[in-house]
């Protein structure tokens, strides 16, 4: 589609760690307006990719662009495009938060000092403090804060839940869906939430093996992904298209589809066989897709 | 916003809900007729979804034709014949009648047991209307 503008395009990307593969072969592609949520498993890569893909680590092979540029050459005014929350704060820790803004206000063309103001007030922070005086909590919101001042046109978050507790995290996903309905803005984020993923995200993306095993909308996820129970004499083998994963009983199986075909429905459907249509929450199709 | 509840791990994705909840509240006549719904944002951020899912919601809605948008006012509801909504609200109804049927014969419940349940079901709520109006 022409008038959805490719921001982000990863073609066979590959990174390992000394002897550890971890991604092998990412393909992806990141579309203008798009809020995606990217899930994987503990050490599936995620923070690697978001890494290799801000050129924050080396890549041993592959190609990534971002907003048509090349990553490892992106200009200054692209970079001030991007903004990123990282999953530690590694932040100067001695600075207090004040004067940390104010540093961090001098690389950019873009700053909203309002945005600043209003988050640090909401968020009720102390710019006296020192970053190190912060709860992680605290900390993790000024972060949050650094990367939205900039007012980005992509914006990364790399488990931006991890240190938030409920309350905030709801806070968090507020200033999201309300930067979403200001703005054509661009945003990633990892998470290991999936509610979190569900109520905000339009996309999908799982990290699983080295890759990207699967990347779709959120809404035809759970109207596709769906569990079959079907129930008929342990004479009768049903092999449903697009299965992930099948379990026999004695009274029929239990299947996962990634799809339902229409027509192989009404075929046994016609033979008298009983079939019910589960669908599922984006847990447990991430776990059936992962597993 | 209150109005609306969602559950965002439910398997039915949220513009669905979104959907059949404001289908349900109109055809309820919960909202009279030009009245306007809250934004697309004003959703968006008070039940912390995706812009877009209410956006696909009420989209989905005016092609429906429960709702119009009317320019500098936003979504509206819509005026409705009153032989098409009755022939709507008869196919909710059908739908939810189809899933207890299909619920019953899971349990090995039969035509019968069903019947005399439902109309032991009416008799009870008409006779609670008549002691609420006594």
């Amino acid at each position: 589609m022409s008038d959805l503008k490719t921001i982000i395009n990863i073609k066979s990307l590959k990174k390992s760690y000394k002897k550890e593969s971890v991604l092998q072969g990412v393909n992806w592609q990141v579309k203008k307006g798009d809020i995606v949520g990217l899930l994987g498993k503990n050490g599936a890569g995620k923070s690697t990719l978001i890494k290799s893909l801000l050129n924050i680590v080396g890549i041993d092979d592959g190609e990534i662009t971002i907003f048509s540029e090349s990553h490892r050459t992106l200009s200054a005014q692209s970079k001030g495009r991007i903004g990123y929350v990282p999953q530690e704060n590694d932040e100067i820790s001695w600075l207090s938060v004040g004067d940390l803004i104010k540093f961090k206000k001098q690389f950019y063309h873009h700053w909203s000092d309002e945005k600043v103001r209003e988050l640090l007030c909401r968020w009720q922070i102390d710019t006296k403090k020192t970053m190190a005086e912060l709860s992680p909590g605290q900390a993790q919101r000024v972060l949050i804060i650094l990367a939205l001042a900039p007012m980005p046109e992509l914006l990364i978050f790399d488990e931006p839940a991890a240190a938030l507790d409920p309350a905030a995290r709801r806070e968090f996903l507020k200033e999201i869906v309300t930067l979403a309905s200001e703005t054509d803005i661009t945003i990633i984020f990892s998470t290991h939430i999936v509610s979190d993923l569900e109520r905000v995200a339009n996309k999908v993306a799982i990290l699983d093996q080295g890759k990207i095993c699967y990347f779709d909308d959120v809404d035809t996820t759970k109207e596709n992904v769906v569990q079959l129970a079907i129930h008929h004499d342990e004479s009768l083998v049903i092999d449903p298209p697009h299965m992930l994963r099948c379990r026999k009983h004695k009274l029929g199986q239990n299947c996962v589809v990634a799809k339902i075909e229409q027509s192989w429905l009404a075929e046994i459907e016609a033979k008298g066989v009983d079939i019910s249509i589960n669908q599922m929450g984006l847990e447990d199709i991430f776990l059936e897709l992962t597993s | 916003m209150e109005q609306f509840i969602i559950s965002p791990s439910s398997g039915v994705p949220i513009y669905k809900q979104l959907f059949s909840q404001i289908e349900r509240m109109v055809l309820n006549n919960y909202f009279s007729v030009g009245e306007q719904l809250p934004s697309v944002r004003q959703v968006a951020t008070s039940l912390e979804v995706n812009p877009m899912t209410v956006s696909k919601a009420y989209g989905l809605l005016e092609e429906r034709g429960y709702l119009t948008r009317l320019r500098g006012k936003g979504m509206v509801v819509a005026m409705r014949d009153d032989a098409v909504s009755q022939q709507e609200k008869l196919e909710l109804l059908n739908t939810m009648i189809a899933q207890l049927f299909s619920q019953a014969q899971q349990m090995g419940i039969d035509e019968q047991e069903i019947i005399t349940l439902v109309k032991a079901s009416i008799t009870e709520s008409t006779l609670k209307t008549k002691e609420s109006k006594e």
